[in-house]
């Protein structure tokens, strides 16, 4: 066999065994943890009330199902770029996710609910004036709080990325209440007497699951959903799940028809109407722009703080005394190696343990600012350490002392040395402050997030990156040039 | 006459090597002393101790104008060093680089570190290139920069460490010049230096160091003539063969 021939075997061994992998027929994209819908039992697997239904949907087609775990703001993009053909996480039907996504007929009945922690003196929505509420970025709680508002005064809505992490800011008092679908809430609640259900908000909101709009399949699950609906299939995974009868007059126990857009013809499907609406685009841009502003605020806070963090860094490795330079220089190297996002949880979540509240702001701006002052110190570190020591050496000479020499002799040259490099760090750190929306800050990507899920439709999250691309392009440019010129200048 | 530099014993070490094995030295104010030698025998390293640069033993004694240098850092204020690689500040204007020190050190105002500039300029020939960059000057230029800068100091005592090693041969005339210029107006000068024909025409006194130590001192003629040591000899002779 030649060398040849021998590669291309190997490549189409390849080809071949994952193609026999990729049987699955139906690829079903969930929000793994949302209980009791979807989650991970003891041994990993997913279970829960919809895997069973998709599932038993998949025998009754014939097709193999896979469960891949999506969160829940990227399940629409999923179901329309084709890379699920159905998504599941307990999705209110809306007017407008219809206008973008197809959804077959629903089978559960829900409301809203407003939990709190127990020791907690609010009893209802009317005690949440001036508080600050958790709630599913683009969630229907999400939806029903912003346009009912008005009405409760809430002094500021909290987004979060499902239920755990809004639940562990409730405990810890970051957040006073959380609003959130029923069923999800008490079946989570039911052995962790810390936390109470204190309201139940009425919506009228159903369950369903979500195809891409004008995909055959949608009309075959519907009519397997009746099947099951009168073979009584599904009110037995109520009474499975729940250890409760569904009313018969619930979509539970009674075949319903699909949902459908009630404005004419929908939106079209085409590429350009879903990835650049400009209906959309219209819709979510006050939400982009006030993520932008977020931003912003906390990348230009982080690469501030950052840089007097990394230049005090580097001055104590170079300069200080020995166990100073050595715990400099640890620091920089622990905080070199940690991701940013592991940081960012352990700043947000472990501190109110302590009796320390972060704001959410606070904690993602000190994150990022651990993070950049090391890498900001090894940039100055280079910079001061590029310096001839004649430079030094000449300063003595003259008689300056130590702050007019690092003033008026080193740090302007290192600074021309190090401009590139921290230029560097900046895109980086504003990169990283998408990292952030993990703890809930309204950020650029965590806006753009809400407004697909709400819009059901992924045109926010394109014009999010081409707003990071228009704010960090010209700094990549700028990089380029300031190395050309300085590279010019030094080879005089 | 008073000694401007009194070495007493001046020891270093470099690890096990003797970098100065014990020199003693006065330099008398007005004195030009050019210092020559092989290479690696102590010379740079013996004016890098008296302008603070390298450390020494403690049981060395340096004193400029009377004053212990490790007592009291002022005492470098009046020494000024001009190095063979001329050291500028490459981000300052020529202007900049010879103010900084008036300026910052002796918190003299823009006006009397300008009007010090200006007169030094002149005379190390370079008022032309008041307010260009060091890398736009030629080498030869870029070294009476240096000298100017060191100058403007005041110093009681100026220090050369092979000022013209560094330089295209065509340059070294130029700054050759200027110290000889400085030589005459009266300067004390302590010069490290390859240049025999500069020593044997400026120098007050030459001293020949081998291994760390002095070997010999003298007149320029002495020294050049009619050299009292073998090694002295060996290496005048090797030198003036060129």
């Amino acid at each position: 066999m030649t060398r040849l021939s021998f590669i291309t075997s190997v490549c189409l061994i390849g080809l071949l065994t994952s193609e026999a992998t990729r049987a699955a027929d139906l690829t079903v994209g969930a929000n793994i943890g949302n209980v009791p819908w979807e989650f991970q039992d003891e041994n990993g697997d997913y279970v829960g009330f919809e895997i069973d239904l998709v599932n038993q949907i998949g025998d009754r087609l014939g097709m193999n199902v896979e469960i891949i775990n999506i969160p829940f703001s990227g399940l629409f993009s999923a179901v329309q770029s084709g890379r699920i053909d159905i998504a599941l996480s307990s999705i209110t039907v809306t007017e407008r996710r219809l206008e973008s996504v197809a959804f077959v007929q629903p089978y559960y009945d829900s409301a809203q609910s407003l939990t709190v922690d127990s020791d907690s003196n609010i009893s209802s929505l009317a005690d949440l004036q001036g508080r600050v509420v958790a709630v599913d970025t683009g969630s229907t709680g999400d939806m029903w709080i912003t346009e009912n508002n008005a009405r409760y005064g809430i002094g500021e809505i909290r987004r979060f990325e499902g239920l755990v992490p809004a639940m562990l800011d409730v405990q810890s008092g970051r957040v006073d209440g959380y609003i959130s679908d029923i069923p999800g809430l008490e079946y989570f609640i039911r052995d962790k007497p810390y936390f109470k259900v204190v309201q139940r908000i009425e919506t009228g909101e159903r369950y369903s699951m979500v195809l891409a709009e004008g995909n055959p399949l949608a009309d075959q699950v519907n009519d397997v959903l009746t099947e099951l609906k009168r073979s009584g299939f599904v009110a037995e995974l109520h009474r499975s799940w729940f250890g409760s009868e569904p009313l018969a007059s619930s979509s539970t126990v009674s075949v319903v028809d699909r949902p459908r857009s009630t404005s004419v013809g929908g939106r079209d499907a085409g590429f350009a109407q879903t990835f650049l609406n400009w209906g959309v685009l219209l819709n979510s841009m006050p939400l982009l722009l006030a993520g932008l502003r977020v931003t912003l605020l906390l990348g230009a806070t982080s690469i501030a703080c950052g840089l007097a963090l990394g230049l005090f860094l580097a001055m104590v490795r170079l300069y200080g005394v020995r166990p100073a330079g050595v715990a400099s220089k640890m620091y920089i190297d622990i905080f070199r190696s940690i991701p940013i996002l592991v940081l960012l949880i352990v700043v947000y979540y472990a501190p109110p343990f302590a009796g320390i509240q972060l704001s959410a702001f606070a904690a993602a701006a000190v994150a990022l600012t651990l993070v950049s002052g090391a890498y900001t110190a090894e940039i100055f570190r280079a910079g001061i350490e590029a310096i001839p020591s004649g430079q030094f050496e000449a300063s003595h000479a003259l008689g300056l002392n130590y702050r007019h020499t690092m003033l008026d002799v080193i740090l302007p040259q290192a600074i021309r040395v190090v401009i590139p490099p921290l230029t560097n760090n900046c895109i980086n750190v504003i990169k990283d402050t998408a990292l952030a929306s993990v703890v809930a800050m309204p950020d650029l990507l965590k806006q753009a997030n809400q407004a697909q899920a709400l819009e059901a439709n992924p045109t926010p999250l394109i014009v999010a990156a081409l707003i990071y691309l228009a704010l960090l392009w010209p700094l990549v440019i700028l990089v380029g040039r300031l190395e050309k010129r300085f590279r010019q200048e030094y080879s005089q | 006459m008073s000694a401007i530099v009194s070495i007493k014993n001046l020891r270093k070490q470099f690890g096990s090597f003797d970098a100065l094995a014990g020199v003693n030295l006065q330099i008398n104010e007005g004195e030009v002393v050019c210092i020559v030698g092989p290479s690696g025998s102590g010379k740079s390293t013996l004016i890098r101790c008296i302008n603070q640069l390298e450390d020494f033993d403690d049981s060395s004694e340096v004193k400029i104008a009377g004053i212990d240098i490790t007592q009291d850092e002022t005492a470098r204020a009046d020494v000024g060093m001009v190095f063979q690689s001329f050291n500028l500040f490459p981000h300052m204007t020529i202007r900049e680089n010879i103010t900084l020190a008036p300026l910052r050190v002796k918190q003299m105002s823009e006006q009397q570190a300008n009007a010090i500039a200006d007169d030094l300029m002149q005379k190390v020939g370079i008022e032309a290139q008041a307010e260009k960059y060091p890398s736009q000057l030629s080498g030869g230029q870029q070294q009476r920069v240096a000298i100017a800068r060191a100058l403007a100091m005041r110093p009681r005592v100026m220090l050369f460490d092979e000022p013209t090693s560094a330089l295209d041969p065509e340059m070294v005339g130029e700054v050759l010049d200027v110290m000889r210029d400085l030589a005459r107006s009266g300067v004390t000068m302590l010069v490290v230096t390859h240049e025999m024909g500069f020593a044997r025409q400026v120098a007050d006194r030459v001293i020949f160091m081998d291994e760390g130590k002095i070997v010999e001192a003298g007149k320029p003629a002495q020294i050049f003539d009619g050299p009292a040591h073998q090694r002295t000899r060996d290496f005048v002779n090797a030198v003036l063969q060129h």
